[in-house]
Protein backbone atom coordinates (compact mmCIF):
# COMPACT_ATOMS: atom_id res chain seq x y z
CA UNK A 1 0.00 0.00 0.00
CA UNK A 2 2.81 2.70 1.31
CA UNK A 3 4.69 1.70 -2.43
CA UNK A 4 1.32 2.57 -4.22
CA UNK A 5 0.76 5.68 -2.34
CA UNK A 6 4.58 7.07 -2.61
CA UNK A 7 3.94 6.24 -6.25
CA UNK A 8 0.73 8.48 -6.96
CA UNK A 9 2.19 11.33 -4.51
CA UNK A 10 4.77 11.12 -7.34
CA UNK A 11 2.32 11.20 -10.17
CA UNK A 12 0.20 14.05 -8.65
CA UNK A 13 3.16 16.48 -8.26
CA UNK A 14 4.66 15.68 -11.87
CA UNK A 15 1.83 15.72 -13.95
CA UNK A 16 1.11 19.74 -14.14
CA UNK A 17 -2.36 19.64 -15.13
CA UNK A 18 -3.23 17.18 -12.11
CA UNK A 19 -0.96 19.04 -9.75
CA UNK A 20 -3.12 22.50 -10.72
CA UNK A 21 -6.49 20.80 -10.08
CA UNK A 22 -5.34 18.80 -6.99
CA UNK A 23 -3.17 21.47 -5.42
CA UNK A 24 -3.17 24.62 -6.43
CA UNK A 25 -6.86 24.91 -7.08
CA UNK A 26 -8.84 23.79 -3.95
CA UNK A 27 -5.69 26.05 -1.64
CA UNK A 28 -6.45 28.59 -3.89
CA UNK A 29 -10.25 28.44 -3.28
CA UNK A 30 -9.58 28.18 0.10
CA UNK A 31 -7.74 31.65 0.25
CA UNK A 32 -9.93 33.43 -1.74
CA UNK A 33 -12.65 32.50 0.57
CA UNK A 34 -10.45 33.89 2.85
CA UNK A 35 -10.42 37.58 2.15
CA UNK A 36 -14.26 38.02 3.45
CA UNK A 37 -13.17 36.39 6.83
CA UNK A 38 -14.81 38.38 9.94
CA UNK A 39 -14.42 37.32 13.73
CA UNK A 40 -18.01 36.17 13.18
CA UNK A 41 -18.16 34.73 10.00
CA UNK A 42 -15.43 32.80 10.66
CA UNK A 43 -17.25 29.79 11.52
CA UNK A 44 -19.48 29.43 8.33
CA UNK A 45 -16.63 30.31 6.60
CA UNK A 46 -14.67 27.65 7.82
CA UNK A 47 -17.55 24.74 7.11
CA UNK A 48 -17.40 26.41 3.23
CA UNK A 49 -13.75 26.37 2.98
CA UNK A 50 -13.78 22.44 3.77
CA UNK A 51 -16.84 21.61 2.02
CA UNK A 52 -15.63 23.44 -1.58
CA UNK A 53 -11.52 22.41 -0.81
CA UNK A 54 -12.39 19.08 -0.09
CA UNK A 55 -14.71 17.96 -2.72
CA UNK A 56 -12.48 19.39 -5.10
CA UNK A 57 -9.71 18.39 -4.07
CA UNK A 58 -10.76 14.71 -2.78
CA UNK A 59 -14.25 14.31 -4.34
CA UNK A 60 -13.46 15.62 -7.81
CA UNK A 61 -9.62 14.71 -8.01
CA UNK A 62 -10.09 10.90 -6.50
CA UNK A 63 -12.71 10.19 -9.01
CA UNK A 64 -10.77 11.27 -12.29
CA UNK A 65 -7.98 9.51 -10.29
CA UNK A 66 -9.22 6.56 -10.61
CA UNK A 67 -11.07 6.36 -14.07
CA UNK A 68 -7.77 7.39 -15.35
CA UNK A 69 -6.12 4.46 -13.69
CA UNK A 70 -8.36 2.02 -14.80
CA UNK A 71 -8.33 3.70 -18.58
CA UNK A 72 -4.50 3.02 -18.94
CA UNK A 73 -4.83 -0.42 -17.25
CA UNK A 74 -3.57 0.73 -14.54
CA UNK A 75 -5.26 -1.11 -11.72
CA UNK A 76 -5.55 -3.91 -13.53
CA UNK A 77 -1.41 -4.01 -13.60
CA UNK A 78 -1.92 -3.29 -9.42
CA UNK A 79 -4.40 -6.25 -9.70
CA UNK A 80 -1.69 -8.62 -10.89
CA UNK A 81 0.81 -7.91 -7.75
CA UNK A 82 -0.26 -9.71 -4.15
CA UNK A 83 -1.85 -7.21 -2.63
CA UNK A 84 -5.16 -6.53 -1.68
CA UNK A 85 -7.89 -4.63 -3.45
CA UNK A 86 -8.44 -2.36 -0.70
CA UNK A 87 -4.49 -1.71 -0.03
CA UNK A 88 -4.49 -0.53 -3.62
CA UNK A 89 -7.93 2.00 -3.66
CA UNK A 90 -6.03 2.82 -0.41
CA UNK A 91 -2.74 3.78 -1.78
CA UNK A 92 -3.94 5.62 -4.64
CA UNK A 93 -6.42 7.91 -2.62
CA UNK A 94 -4.39 8.21 0.51
CA UNK A 95 -2.12 10.89 -0.83
CA UNK A 96 -5.18 12.50 -2.34
CA UNK A 97 -6.91 12.65 1.49
CA UNK A 98 -3.02 13.87 3.17
CA UNK A 99 -2.64 16.35 0.59
CA UNK A 100 -6.64 17.84 1.02
CA UNK A 101 -5.75 17.71 4.66
CA UNK A 102 -2.84 19.75 4.37
CA UNK A 103 -4.73 22.50 2.16
CA UNK A 104 -7.09 22.76 4.82
CA UNK A 105 -4.73 23.21 7.64
CA UNK A 106 -3.19 25.92 6.00
CA UNK A 107 -5.71 27.66 4.70
CA UNK A 108 -8.02 27.03 8.69
CA UNK A 109 -4.65 28.17 9.98
CA UNK A 110 -4.97 31.47 8.06
CA UNK A 111 -8.25 31.93 8.63
CA UNK A 112 -8.23 31.88 12.29
CA UNK A 113 -5.06 34.49 11.91
CA UNK A 114 -6.69 36.76 9.69
CA UNK A 115 -10.28 36.61 11.46
CA UNK A 116 -8.17 36.94 14.71
CA UNK A 117 -10.31 34.17 16.25
CA UNK A 118 -9.58 29.99 16.37
CA UNK A 119 -11.54 27.01 16.58
CA UNK A 120 -13.26 27.20 20.13
CA UNK A 121 -13.19 22.92 20.04
CA UNK A 122 -9.91 22.13 17.80
CA UNK A 123 -10.21 18.31 18.63
CA UNK A 124 -13.73 18.02 17.09
CA UNK A 125 -12.61 20.00 13.80
CA UNK A 126 -9.91 17.51 13.30
CA UNK A 127 -12.70 14.86 13.98
CA UNK A 128 -15.21 16.99 11.45
CA UNK A 129 -12.44 17.12 8.48
CA UNK A 130 -11.36 13.29 9.00
CA UNK A 131 -15.52 12.57 8.95
CA UNK A 132 -15.98 15.19 5.69
CA UNK A 133 -12.77 13.50 3.99
CA UNK A 134 -14.19 9.64 4.41
CA UNK A 135 -17.38 11.16 3.00
CA UNK A 136 -16.18 12.60 -0.31
CA UNK A 137 -13.62 9.60 -0.55
CA UNK A 138 -16.91 7.42 -0.43
CA UNK A 139 -18.38 9.57 -3.09
CA UNK A 140 -15.57 9.52 -5.33
CA UNK A 141 -15.40 5.42 -5.26
CA UNK A 142 -19.31 5.65 -5.74
CA UNK A 143 -19.02 8.28 -8.81
CA UNK A 144 -15.50 6.32 -10.45
CA UNK A 145 -17.87 3.41 -10.89
CA UNK A 146 -19.99 5.04 -13.13
CA UNK A 147 -17.13 6.85 -15.23
CA UNK A 148 -15.33 5.64 -17.74
CA UNK A 149 -12.63 8.36 -18.28
CA UNK A 150 -11.29 11.39 -17.14
CA UNK A 151 -12.96 14.00 -18.93
CA UNK A 152 -16.44 12.00 -18.05
CA UNK A 153 -15.79 12.19 -14.60
CA UNK A 154 -15.92 16.79 -15.39
CA UNK A 155 -19.20 15.66 -15.87
CA UNK A 156 -19.96 12.79 -13.91
CA UNK A 157 -19.23 14.56 -10.58
CA UNK A 158 -21.04 17.65 -11.13
CA UNK A 159 -24.31 16.69 -9.95
CA UNK A 160 -22.81 16.11 -6.35
CA UNK A 161 -20.21 18.56 -6.40
CA UNK A 162 -23.23 21.40 -6.80
CA UNK A 163 -25.61 19.37 -4.59
CA UNK A 164 -23.24 19.23 -1.57
CA UNK A 165 -22.40 23.16 -2.23
CA UNK A 166 -25.88 24.03 -2.50
CA UNK A 167 -26.69 22.17 1.51
CA UNK A 168 -23.46 23.61 2.71
CA UNK A 169 -24.36 27.47 1.24
CA UNK A 170 -28.10 27.03 2.93
CA UNK A 171 -26.93 25.32 6.00
CA UNK A 172 -24.81 28.49 6.51
CA UNK A 173 -27.19 30.98 5.39
CA UNK A 174 -30.05 29.63 7.38
CA UNK A 175 -28.66 28.28 10.51
CA UNK A 176 -29.69 24.84 11.90
CA UNK A 177 -33.16 25.42 13.38
CA UNK A 178 -35.54 25.35 10.07
CA UNK A 179 -35.74 21.97 8.67
CA UNK A 180 -32.70 20.99 10.80
CA UNK A 181 -33.00 17.02 10.87
CA UNK A 182 -33.36 17.34 6.86
CA UNK A 183 -30.22 19.50 6.72
CA UNK A 184 -28.00 17.34 8.82
CA UNK A 185 -29.49 13.99 6.55
CA UNK A 186 -28.76 15.77 3.27
CA UNK A 187 -25.04 15.28 2.30
CA UNK A 188 -23.00 17.42 3.61
CA UNK A 189 -25.20 19.08 5.55
CA UNK A 190 -24.14 17.45 8.93
CA UNK A 191 -20.71 17.88 8.37
CA UNK A 192 -21.19 21.16 7.84
CA UNK A 193 -22.86 22.16 11.23
CA UNK A 194 -19.81 20.07 12.78
CA UNK A 195 -17.78 22.66 11.58
CA UNK A 196 -19.44 25.13 12.75
CA UNK A 197 -20.32 23.88 15.41
CA UNK A 198 -16.30 22.91 16.13
CA UNK A 199 -15.41 26.68 15.36
CA UNK A 200 -17.99 28.25 17.54
CA UNK A 201 -17.57 26.21 20.07
CA UNK A 202 -21.54 25.23 20.05
CA UNK A 203 -23.53 22.90 21.73
CA UNK A 204 -22.01 19.67 21.69
CA UNK A 205 -24.96 17.77 22.40
CA UNK A 206 -25.88 17.16 19.15
CA UNK A 207 -22.11 15.60 17.83
CA UNK A 208 -22.97 11.74 17.19
CA UNK A 209 -26.35 12.86 15.26
CA UNK A 210 -23.63 14.95 13.27
CA UNK A 211 -20.86 12.54 12.31
CA UNK A 212 -23.09 9.43 11.91
CA UNK A 213 -24.90 10.75 8.84
CA UNK A 214 -22.25 11.92 7.13
CA UNK A 215 -20.00 8.92 8.11
CA UNK A 216 -23.23 6.82 6.97
CA UNK A 217 -22.76 8.19 3.56
CA UNK A 218 -19.52 7.29 3.06
CA UNK A 219 -20.48 3.88 4.12
CA UNK A 220 -22.98 4.22 1.33
CA UNK A 221 -20.62 5.39 -1.16
CA UNK A 222 -18.02 2.20 -0.36
CA UNK A 223 -21.21 -0.06 -0.64
CA UNK A 224 -22.41 1.69 -4.19
CA UNK A 225 -18.70 1.52 -5.08
CA UNK A 226 -18.62 -1.73 -4.43
CA UNK A 227 -21.70 -3.06 -6.29
CA UNK A 228 -20.49 -0.38 -9.24
CA UNK A 229 -16.84 -0.13 -9.33
CA UNK A 230 -14.66 -1.71 -12.32
CA UNK A 231 -11.24 -2.71 -12.66
CA UNK A 232 -10.89 -2.58 -16.15
CA UNK A 233 -12.56 -0.37 -19.13
CA UNK A 234 -15.44 -1.61 -20.34
CA UNK A 235 -14.66 -3.49 -23.50
CA UNK B 1 -2.87 -32.73 -8.02
CA UNK B 2 0.45 -33.94 -7.83
CA UNK B 3 3.32 -31.82 -6.67
CA UNK B 4 4.88 -31.82 -10.46
CA UNK B 5 1.88 -30.33 -11.84
CA UNK B 6 1.77 -26.43 -11.39
CA UNK B 7 -1.48 -25.94 -13.29
CA UNK B 8 -4.70 -27.06 -13.97
CA UNK B 9 -8.18 -26.87 -15.23
CA UNK B 10 -10.69 -28.77 -15.07
CA UNK B 11 -13.67 -29.03 -17.69
CA UNK B 12 -13.23 -24.69 -17.15
CA UNK B 13 -16.02 -22.46 -18.75
CA UNK B 14 -16.33 -19.37 -19.20
CA UNK B 15 -19.35 -16.86 -19.94
CA UNK B 16 -19.71 -13.23 -20.55
CA UNK B 17 -24.16 -12.99 -20.64
CA UNK B 18 -24.94 -15.60 -22.88
CA UNK B 19 -21.95 -15.83 -24.70
CA UNK B 20 -19.74 -18.51 -24.00
CA UNK B 21 -15.84 -17.55 -24.22
CA UNK B 22 -14.12 -20.79 -23.22
CA UNK B 23 -16.23 -24.26 -22.64
CA UNK B 24 -14.87 -27.55 -21.35
CA UNK B 25 -11.13 -26.87 -20.77
CA UNK B 26 -8.95 -29.17 -19.35
CA UNK B 27 -5.01 -28.43 -19.49
CA UNK B 28 -2.16 -29.91 -17.25
CA UNK B 29 0.83 -28.31 -17.19
CA UNK B 30 3.99 -29.27 -15.06
CA UNK B 31 6.71 -27.91 -13.73
CA UNK B 32 9.51 -26.36 -15.67
CA UNK B 33 7.44 -26.89 -18.97
CA UNK B 34 6.43 -24.15 -21.23
CA UNK B 35 3.51 -24.44 -22.57
CA UNK B 36 1.72 -22.24 -25.32
CA UNK B 37 -2.06 -21.70 -25.81
CA UNK B 38 -2.19 -20.89 -29.09
CA UNK B 39 -5.58 -19.97 -31.07
CA UNK B 40 -7.74 -18.01 -33.30
CA UNK B 41 -8.66 -14.77 -32.80
CA UNK B 42 -11.66 -14.96 -30.35
CA UNK B 43 -10.66 -18.68 -29.72
CA UNK B 44 -10.46 -17.61 -25.65
CA UNK B 45 -6.85 -17.56 -25.08
CA UNK B 46 -7.39 -14.20 -23.26
CA UNK B 47 -10.02 -15.32 -20.63
CA UNK B 48 -8.49 -18.68 -20.50
CA UNK B 49 -4.99 -16.92 -19.87
CA UNK B 50 -6.75 -13.90 -17.44
CA UNK B 51 -8.52 -16.81 -15.21
CA UNK B 52 -5.74 -18.98 -14.49
CA UNK B 53 -3.63 -15.28 -13.71
CA UNK B 54 -6.41 -14.91 -11.05
CA UNK B 55 -7.66 -12.03 -12.61
CA UNK B 56 -11.53 -13.90 -13.40
CA UNK B 57 -13.57 -16.60 -11.30
CA UNK B 58 -14.19 -19.44 -13.77
CA UNK B 59 -18.34 -19.48 -14.66
CA UNK B 60 -17.65 -23.86 -14.68
CA UNK B 61 -15.07 -25.58 -13.52
CA UNK B 62 -12.06 -25.66 -11.50
CA UNK B 63 -8.84 -24.17 -12.42
CA UNK B 64 -6.05 -24.26 -9.90
CA UNK B 65 -2.59 -23.00 -9.94
CA UNK B 66 -0.24 -24.75 -7.41
CA UNK B 67 -2.92 -26.77 -5.96
CA UNK B 68 -4.99 -23.27 -5.05
CA UNK B 69 -6.86 -21.23 -5.97
CA UNK B 70 -5.29 -18.10 -8.58
CA UNK B 71 -7.42 -15.45 -7.05
CA UNK B 72 -5.89 -15.83 -3.86
CA UNK B 73 -3.08 -13.11 -3.75
CA UNK B 74 -1.98 -13.57 -0.77
CA UNK B 75 -0.07 -17.13 -1.52
CA UNK B 76 -0.71 -18.05 -4.96
CA UNK B 77 -0.05 -14.05 -6.43
CA UNK B 78 3.86 -14.19 -4.95
CA UNK B 79 4.58 -17.34 -7.08
CA UNK B 80 3.61 -15.77 -10.00
CA UNK B 81 4.66 -12.81 -12.72
CA UNK B 82 2.00 -11.65 -15.09
CA UNK B 83 3.43 -10.08 -18.45
CA UNK B 84 0.36 -8.17 -19.77
CA UNK B 85 -1.03 -8.22 -22.97
CA UNK B 86 -1.55 -4.19 -22.78
CA UNK B 87 0.78 -2.40 -20.56
CA UNK B 88 -0.78 -0.47 -18.33
CA UNK B 89 1.97 1.74 -16.87
CA UNK B 90 2.33 4.78 -15.08
CA UNK B 91 3.57 7.87 -17.57
CA UNK B 92 4.94 9.87 -14.86
CA UNK B 93 6.97 7.38 -12.96
CA UNK B 94 10.09 6.69 -14.84
CA UNK B 95 11.83 3.14 -15.56
CA UNK B 96 13.28 2.59 -12.34
CA UNK B 97 10.04 3.83 -10.18
CA UNK B 98 7.92 1.28 -12.54
CA UNK B 99 10.10 -1.70 -11.99
CA UNK B 100 10.43 -0.91 -8.11
CA UNK B 101 6.43 -0.42 -7.89
CA UNK B 102 5.61 -3.44 -9.75
CA UNK B 103 7.98 -5.69 -7.36
CA UNK B 104 6.99 -3.59 -4.35
CA UNK B 105 3.45 -5.10 -4.86
CA UNK B 106 4.82 -8.98 -6.45
CA UNK B 107 5.97 -10.14 -2.99
CA UNK B 108 9.02 -10.68 -4.06
CA UNK B 109 12.23 -9.98 -3.62
CA UNK B 110 15.13 -8.45 -6.22
CA UNK B 111 17.81 -5.78 -6.77
CA UNK B 112 16.31 -3.33 -10.03
CA UNK B 113 19.56 -3.16 -11.58
CA UNK B 114 19.56 -6.93 -12.34
CA UNK B 115 16.37 -6.61 -14.05
CA UNK B 116 17.18 -3.65 -15.58
CA UNK B 117 20.40 -4.82 -17.22
CA UNK B 118 18.08 -8.80 -17.84
CA UNK B 119 15.89 -6.43 -20.17
CA UNK B 120 18.25 -3.93 -21.70
CA UNK B 121 16.66 -1.05 -20.11
CA UNK B 122 20.03 0.70 -18.04
CA UNK B 123 20.03 3.31 -20.04
CA UNK B 124 16.45 4.14 -19.98
CA UNK B 125 16.53 3.88 -15.99
CA UNK B 126 15.55 7.55 -15.41
CA UNK B 127 13.57 7.90 -18.28
CA UNK B 128 9.97 8.27 -17.69
CA UNK B 129 7.52 5.27 -19.21
CA UNK B 130 5.84 7.89 -21.29
CA UNK B 131 8.42 8.66 -23.51
CA UNK B 132 9.68 5.29 -23.74
CA UNK B 133 8.64 3.15 -27.75
CA UNK B 134 6.13 0.71 -27.71
CA UNK B 135 9.33 -2.38 -27.86
CA UNK B 136 10.82 -0.67 -24.93
CA UNK B 137 7.35 -0.79 -22.82
CA UNK B 138 7.49 -4.09 -24.06
CA UNK B 139 10.40 -5.03 -22.27
CA UNK B 140 9.54 -3.11 -19.24
CA UNK B 141 6.54 -5.62 -19.26
CA UNK B 142 8.45 -8.23 -19.31
CA UNK B 143 11.11 -6.58 -16.48
CA UNK B 144 8.02 -6.23 -13.89
CA UNK B 145 6.81 -9.93 -14.73
CA UNK B 146 10.42 -11.53 -14.60
CA UNK B 147 11.07 -9.52 -10.93
CA UNK B 148 12.27 -11.93 -8.49
CA UNK B 149 12.34 -14.98 -10.45
CA UNK B 150 8.60 -16.23 -10.24
CA UNK B 151 7.98 -20.21 -10.29
CA UNK B 152 5.33 -19.56 -12.57
CA UNK B 153 5.21 -16.68 -15.57
CA UNK B 154 2.87 -16.01 -18.16
CA UNK B 155 3.74 -14.37 -21.20
CA UNK B 156 0.78 -12.88 -23.07
CA UNK B 157 2.53 -11.93 -26.30
CA UNK B 158 5.63 -11.35 -25.64
CA UNK B 159 7.22 -10.33 -28.64
CA UNK B 160 4.68 -8.14 -29.94
CA UNK B 161 6.62 -4.45 -30.80
CA UNK B 162 9.83 -5.76 -30.27
CA UNK B 163 12.73 -5.66 -33.01
CA UNK B 164 14.47 -9.09 -33.75
CA UNK B 165 17.15 -8.54 -31.75
CA UNK B 166 15.15 -7.45 -28.66
CA UNK B 167 13.02 -10.61 -29.65
CA UNK B 168 16.26 -12.71 -29.27
CA UNK B 169 17.38 -11.08 -26.08
CA UNK B 170 13.73 -12.01 -24.24
CA UNK B 171 14.04 -15.54 -25.18
CA UNK B 172 17.62 -15.83 -23.93
CA UNK B 173 16.32 -14.75 -20.54
CA UNK B 174 13.54 -17.28 -21.00
CA UNK B 175 15.96 -19.75 -21.53
CA UNK B 176 17.45 -18.65 -18.45
CA UNK B 177 14.37 -18.70 -16.67
CA UNK B 178 13.16 -21.68 -17.61
CA UNK B 179 16.92 -23.75 -16.67
CA UNK B 180 16.35 -22.46 -13.15
CA UNK B 181 13.07 -24.35 -13.60
CA UNK B 182 10.44 -21.39 -14.32
CA UNK B 183 7.49 -22.93 -15.75
CA UNK B 184 5.79 -20.60 -18.60
CA UNK B 185 2.83 -19.99 -20.15
CA UNK B 186 2.56 -18.24 -23.29
CA UNK B 187 0.16 -16.84 -25.75
CA UNK B 188 1.67 -15.64 -28.74
CA UNK B 189 0.60 -14.60 -32.78
CA UNK B 190 4.20 -15.83 -33.70
CA UNK B 191 3.80 -19.44 -34.36
CA UNK B 192 7.70 -19.98 -35.22
CA UNK B 193 8.18 -18.75 -31.36
CA UNK B 194 5.91 -21.42 -30.14
CA UNK B 195 7.27 -23.86 -32.59
CA UNK B 196 10.76 -23.05 -31.51
CA UNK B 197 10.17 -22.60 -27.46
CA UNK B 198 7.41 -24.79 -26.35
CA UNK B 199 7.27 -28.21 -25.00
CA UNK B 200 3.32 -28.45 -25.11
CA UNK B 201 1.29 -26.40 -27.12
CA UNK B 202 -2.63 -26.05 -27.11
CA UNK B 203 -4.68 -24.80 -30.02
CA UNK B 204 -7.90 -23.18 -28.90
CA UNK B 205 -10.72 -22.37 -31.58
CA UNK B 206 -14.18 -21.30 -30.83
CA UNK B 207 -13.93 -21.27 -26.84
CA UNK B 208 -12.59 -25.35 -26.99
CA UNK B 209 -9.37 -26.73 -26.77
CA UNK B 210 -9.17 -28.47 -30.38
CA UNK B 211 -5.79 -29.98 -30.46
CA UNK B 212 -2.37 -30.52 -27.88
CA UNK B 213 0.43 -31.85 -27.53
CA UNK B 214 4.20 -31.78 -28.61
CA UNK B 215 4.73 -30.04 -31.85
CA UNK B 216 5.66 -33.35 -33.16
CA UNK B 217 2.33 -34.56 -32.48
CA UNK B 218 0.36 -32.00 -33.85
CA UNK B 219 2.24 -32.02 -37.38
CA UNK B 220 2.11 -35.38 -37.46
CA UNK B 221 -0.75 -36.07 -39.86
CA UNK B 222 -0.05 -32.60 -41.92
CA UNK B 223 1.77 -32.60 -45.66
CA UNK B 224 4.85 -31.52 -45.86
CA UNK B 225 5.09 -28.98 -49.53
CA UNK B 226 7.09 -28.98 -52.42
CA UNK B 227 7.29 -25.68 -54.50
CA UNK B 228 8.75 -25.30 -58.08
CA UNK B 229 8.05 -23.56 -61.49
CA UNK B 230 7.87 -26.95 -64.03
CA UNK B 231 9.89 -27.26 -66.63
CA UNK B 232 7.23 -26.45 -69.69
CA UNK B 233 5.85 -29.39 -71.60
CA UNK B 234 7.45 -31.73 -69.07
CA UNK B 235 5.13 -34.85 -67.36
CA UNK B 236 5.90 -34.78 -63.69
CA UNK B 237 6.68 -37.74 -61.73
CA UNK B 238 4.46 -36.93 -59.18
CA UNK B 239 1.09 -35.67 -58.88
CA UNK B 240 0.40 -32.07 -58.78
CA UNK B 241 -1.54 -30.45 -56.08
CA UNK B 242 -2.01 -26.97 -57.18
CA UNK B 243 -0.66 -24.43 -59.25
CA UNK B 244 -0.73 -20.73 -59.16
CA UNK B 245 1.20 -18.10 -60.93
CA UNK B 246 3.26 -20.52 -62.47
CA UNK B 247 4.46 -21.63 -58.86
CA UNK B 248 3.75 -25.88 -58.71
CA UNK B 249 3.28 -27.07 -55.44
CA UNK B 250 3.59 -30.86 -54.75
CA UNK B 251 2.03 -32.01 -51.15
CA UNK B 252 3.85 -35.06 -49.83
CA UNK B 253 3.45 -37.60 -46.49
CA UNK B 254 7.62 -38.47 -46.76
CA UNK B 255 9.26 -34.83 -48.19
CA UNK B 256 12.74 -36.77 -48.11
CA UNK B 257 11.65 -39.77 -50.24
CA UNK B 258 9.27 -37.65 -52.47
CA UNK B 259 12.10 -35.16 -52.91
CA UNK B 260 14.92 -37.20 -54.28
CA UNK B 261 11.88 -39.10 -56.81
CA UNK B 262 11.81 -35.28 -58.05
CA UNK B 263 15.42 -34.48 -58.32
CA UNK B 264 16.40 -37.59 -59.67
CA UNK B 265 13.62 -36.97 -62.34
CA UNK B 266 15.31 -33.64 -63.09
CA UNK B 267 18.84 -34.65 -62.52
CA UNK B 268 18.01 -37.44 -65.24
CA UNK B 269 16.06 -34.92 -67.94
CA UNK B 270 18.19 -32.11 -67.44
CA UNK B 271 15.55 -30.09 -66.67
CA UNK B 272 16.22 -27.14 -64.07
CA UNK B 273 13.54 -26.89 -60.93
CA UNK B 274 13.51 -22.86 -60.54
CA UNK B 275 12.23 -21.27 -57.13
CA UNK B 276 12.81 -24.92 -56.14
CA UNK B 277 12.12 -25.13 -51.84
CA UNK B 278 10.76 -27.85 -49.31
CA UNK B 279 8.89 -27.31 -46.36
CA UNK B 280 8.24 -29.31 -43.46
CA UNK B 281 4.90 -29.45 -42.18
CA UNK B 282 4.62 -26.82 -39.65
CA UNK B 283 2.33 -25.39 -36.53
CA UNK B 284 1.13 -22.81 -39.76
CA UNK B 285 -0.82 -25.68 -41.58
CA UNK B 286 -2.35 -26.98 -38.52
CA UNK B 287 -3.42 -23.63 -37.28
CA UNK B 288 -4.71 -23.23 -40.64
CA UNK B 289 -6.61 -26.55 -41.05
CA UNK B 290 -8.03 -25.61 -37.35
CA UNK B 291 -8.83 -21.68 -38.26
CA UNK B 292 -11.17 -23.22 -41.68
CA UNK B 293 -12.50 -25.83 -39.05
Amino acid sequence: MFSIAAAELKMLVRNRLVAICAILMPLGLGLVFLVRGTTEGAPALAAIQIMAMVSLGVYITATTTLAARRQTLFLKRLRSGAVSDGSIITGLVAPIVIVSIVQVGIVLTALSVSAGAPPANVGLLIVALLATEAMFVGFALATAGVTNSPEHAQVTTLPLFFAILGVTVWVTFTGFGDLGWLKRLLPGGGATELIITAWSGGDLSSVASLIAPTLAWAVLGVFAAKAMFRWEPRA
Amino acid sequence: MTNDIVLETQNFGYTYGDFSAVRDLSIQVRRGELYALLGTNGAGKTTTLETLEGHRKPTAGKVAVFGGDPTDRKDIRPRMGIMLQESGFAADLNVRESILLAGAISGRQDDVDRVLAAVDLVDKATTRVGQLSGGQKRRLDFAMAIWGTPELLFLDEPTTGLDPSARDGLWDVVAGLRREGVTVILTTHYLEEAQKHADRIGLMHGGRLEREGTLAELVAGELSHISFVAPAGSELPLPVASSVNGLTTIETDDLQRDLYVLLGWADRGGHRLERLSATSSSLDDVFRSLATH
